[in-house]
């Protein structure tokens, strides 16, 4: 028998390599809201278009896609920002829309309802530069934050106007050392100790900047966060992020056995 | 990694910037001043309290800080954005007054010259054009010889703008640099008189005519030719040699301009106990400045604005009272000069004299109109740019060609001409990349802020107007230092640089964008890493009032560099994501899940939760 699925979560890349956990509480989650939604764990190849190696990148894409139509979903769900802009642009036959978005939509998980209304922290949100020009986005983030209960603080450069967090256009591997300034300039107008982000990339780039930052996920699907809370570092080596990305792997196969 | 070859349509949009990048615009202050002084520059060192490197800066420019710090008509002021948006303007001339009365150090003063040059250069006039253009010929490294018939230096500067305004020894002092870097100078000796135009011709490769305009201007109205008639021009040399002049105790000077109030307070000086000030204008458009009236009114002077002269009356062939009557409009409708009079209201002042100060002439009789022709009010005719005249060594410069009538204007003239003159004599092109000569409108356009506080102008102490009166003190005793740093600190800093103040990484590389793409189209080349340092993130864009997409030009940059270099980044650092890549395409890594099976059935259903 033939399945039809409607509907593909691509997690992306960096959320993968961060946090497989959230990986899979998502897709679960999505399940159980939006029956019929598979998922691809699959670089779109932004790395190599941001590098500006068009025929690589043409190649890479064409690979995603395949994938994509083979599955036959006509709705991509991204959690990542790159991977928005990357297949809005390329995919035209697929409608793409970010979990951002689609959230408040489908409403949040029934214990993420409330879980922050008592925390001590003031979260800093860290709007991604990719996507500045897409609002829905930004109140969908906004949203989410209020339904959770979290305080959020507004930083003077913020949405449409957001600063980028160092790491675009491949910047840290070319100029560290420029990547890490721009870091602590992001995070130096920032008032509050902690950032929510929504791109595990950002996040990190945030952590680097001096500050305590958790991805979006890490708080619809875990804590409450608090002071007391012991927050995520950056990696130690690129192996812990492989290790982790293979577990997302895992953790999608599970779900989706 | 091959040499990039950049695509006409990439070359363009680079370009563009180029053109249109107001990086590099100067400040309405600068561009307007016409020596190009760095007025912002020094401003803000003076508010950073370095005014040592202050007085630098202005050097870098002007032989005559102090001088002009005083007397400068500061064109700069009326261009001032805090004059523009809170007609506040900053005090520019008495803030560069305050660094070279305090900071100016004569060990300082750059005595180096070119190369000595075998030409000789003759000028003729020690004014402020003649001056900037020997300065300027003798740095080249020819032999300089300034003529000037007075036994002083400094042209108008010194017999026109009274003592009270200017100290003579600030001038003498000002003039050594001339005198240390080896100009030579021929006072007390005129063109025409003593020596002929004709020898200095034969003597010199080149001349430049810097005589300023010292014939007083008379209209001859019924009673100009009685005795007690002046001219502004002769009462305030006289004056200003001499400190005196034979004069009645009531007069009235006649004309609106800064030249009639210099008359008018220099009489007062000279024991005039009642001066009457006669202008077509009413007092808020005078021609001279604002402040300038209000300082006469302070010391007693009174105006009849709106007023034209009728007749000189008197008895004996001398002046004893001047008639006077309504101006109802200066110019007709085509703008030309056409004053207007209601013949019922007039009025008879009483005085001994009546001075002329509605403009000056320039003298030409030491040379024939064969030689050098001339206009209206005996002013040489020159070349627009190159102000060569018609005998092609001859070069005129200031008053005397009618192109400038304020000092610094004068030495922008004495500037251009010393150009011409080192072109003419080196055999150079005389026309190319001369647009930048003198004022000029900037391509800057700012907006101030919406909450910019309306800070008002520090004035500068004066001397009370009652003993102000009683001798040629000078009457501005400028700023203190407290006054001068606050002052200062008013500046806007007028420049775009927008994105320079986003931008981290624009910062590392480049002064302004257009510096960046100006150099790459002349070179056709790019450090890998400038473009590989771009975040992708638009917030120049964002900020850029010609929203320049600048991260797409940086990626048009990176693909032909990829193309180059076999389809890799020439960054080594990429390489790491080559084996990420790599990674991420690998099974180990990926996986490609449809839905579950026993999902699809209900899937209608349970989707009605989304909009």
């Amino acid at each position: 028998m033939t399945v039809k699925t409607k509907r593909v979560f691509i997690p992306g890349c960096s959320l993968p390599s961060y946090n497989p956990e959230v990986v899979k509480k998502t897709l679960e989650y999505l399940q159980k809201k939006l029956p019929g939604t598979g998922a691809i764990l699959k670089c779109c190849g932004k790395p190599t278009k941001a590098l500006g190696q068009v025929d690589k990148f043409k190649e890479r894409y064409g690979e995603f896609q395949a994938e994509v139509d083979k599955i036959g979903a006509e709705e991509i769900i991204v959690a990542c920002q790159s991977c928005f802009l990357t297949m809005s642009e390329y995919s035209p036959n697929q409608k793409v829309i970010s979990l951002w978005e689609l959230l408040p939509e489908i409403g949040l998980p029934e214990e993420a309802v409330g879980i922050g209304k008592n925390s001590d922290i003031v979260f800093a949100i860290h709007d991604s530069c990719s996507t500045r020009n897409r609002p829905t986005i930004h109140e969908g983030i906004r949203w989410i934050m209020k339904e959770m209960g979290y305080k959020i603080e507004e930083p003077p450069s913020t949405k449409e106007t957001t600063r980028c967090c160092g790491f675009g256009g491949m910047v840290v591997p070319a100029n560290p050392d420029l990547a890490l300034r721009v870091m602590k300039r992001r995070t130096s107008e920032v008032e509050s100790d902690y950032i929510v982000a929504y791109c595990a990339a950002c996040r990190e780039s945030m952590v680097k900047g001096g500050k305590k930052s958790l991805h979006i996920l890490d708080l619809i699907f875990g804590g409450p966060w608090n002071s007391k809370s012991q927050f995520p570092g950056v990696p130690g080596t690129p192996v812990t992020s492989w290790v982790n990305r293979y577990k997302s792997k895992r953790n999608i196969n599970k779900v989706l056995k | 990694m091959k040499k990039v070859t950049y695509p006409k349509e990439v070359l363009d949009k680079m370009q563009s910037i180029v053109d249109d990048c107001m990086g590099d615009a100067p400040a309405y202050c600068e561009a307007e001043c016409p020596m190009h002084t760095d007025v912002k520059g020094y401003v803000n060192l003076i508010a950073e309290g370095k005014h040592k490197e202050a007085i630098s800066v202005i050097r870098e420019k002007l032989f005559l800080p102090a001088t002009l710090g005083r007397i400068c008509a500061h064109p700069c002021e009326d261009k001032c954005k805090r004059e523009e948006v809170f007609r506040q303007p900053m005090a520019v001339a008495a803030l560069k007054r305050f660094a070279a009365d305090n900071y100016d150090d004569k060990k300082d003063w750059d005595l180096t010259i070119e190369a000595e040059k075998s030409q000789k250069v003759a000028v003729i006039g020690a004014g402020p054009a003649g001056a900037q253009a020997a300065l300027d010929l003798r740095r080249k490294g020819y032999d300089v010889t300034v003529y000037e018939k007075l036994p002083v230096f400094g042209g108008m500067m010194r017999v026109g703008i009274p003592e009270y305004r200017l100290p003579r020894d600030i001038i003498d002092h000002e003039y050594s640099l001339l005198e240390d870097i080896g100009v030579k100078f021929k006072m007390g000796v005129e063109v025409g008189k003593d020596i002929s135009f004709e020898e200095l011709k034969r003597d010199y490769d080149a001349i430049i005519i810097a005589i300023g305009a010292h014939k007083g201007v008379v209209i001859p109205i019924p009673g100009h030719d009685m005795d007690g008639v002046l001219n502004a021009v002769e009462f305030l040399r006289v004056v200003s040699l001499t400190r005196k002049y034979d004069i009645g105790k009531k007069i009235a000077v006649i004309g609106g301009g800064n030249v009639a109030i210099d008359v008018a307070r220099s009489a007062r000086r000279v024991g005039v106990e009642e001066v009457h000030l006669i202008c077509l204008e009413s007092k808020p458009d005078m021609p001279a400045h604002d402040w300038e009236v209000e300082e006469a009114e302070e010391e007693g002077i009174i105006l009849h604005d709106g007023f034209g002269p009728e007749r000189i009356i008197g008895t004996d062939g001398k002046v004893g009272g001047f008639e006077i009557k309504k101006c109802t409009s200066i110019f007709d409708g085509d703008g030309n000069f056409n004053p207007q009079y209601d013949e019922n209201i007039k009025k008879t002042l009483e005085v001994d004299n009546v001075v002329f100060a509605i403009g000056q002439a320039v003298d030409s009789s030491f040379v024939s109109e064969d030689e050098i022709e001339t206009v209206r009010g005996g002013k040489f005719k020159v070349d627009e740019i190159t102000l060569q005249t018609k005998t092609e060594e001859v070069f005129v410069a200031g008053d005397a060609s009618g192109r400038s009538v304020i000092a610094v204007g004068a030495m922008a003239e004495g500037r251009k001409a010393s150009l011409s003159v080192d072109r003419f004599l080196m055999g150079e092109d005389m026309y190319e990349d001369r647009e930048g000569e003198g004022s000029f409108e900037t391509w800057l356009k700012t907006e101030l802020d919406e909450d910019e506080a309306d800070l008002p102008r520090v004035k500068t102490t004066q001397i009370d107007p009652n003993l102000r009166v009683q001798s040629f003190e000078e009457v501005d005793l400028g700023f203190t230092e407290e006054e001068a740093v606050k002052e200062a600190s008013r500046c806007l800093k007028c420049e775009c640089k927008l994105c320079m103040k986003e931008c981290e990484m624009l910062v590392d590389f480049c002064e302004c964008p257009k510096e960046l793409f100006e150099s790459i189209l002349k070179t056709g080349e790019v450090d890998p890493l400038i473009p590989y340092s771009c975040n992708m993130c638009s917030q120049c864009t964002i900020v850029c009032p010609e929203e320049f997409q600048i991260k797409d030009r940086f990626m048009d940059i990176r693909k032909l560099m990829v193309k180059a270099n076999e389809g890799k980044s020439p960054i080594k650092g990429h390489g790491a994501i080559e084996v990420h890549q790599a990674l991420g395409f690998s099974k180990l890594f990926n996986t490609a899940k449809p839905a579950k099976k026993d999902d699809t059935s209900e899937d209608d259903v349970k989707d009605k939760g989304r909009a």
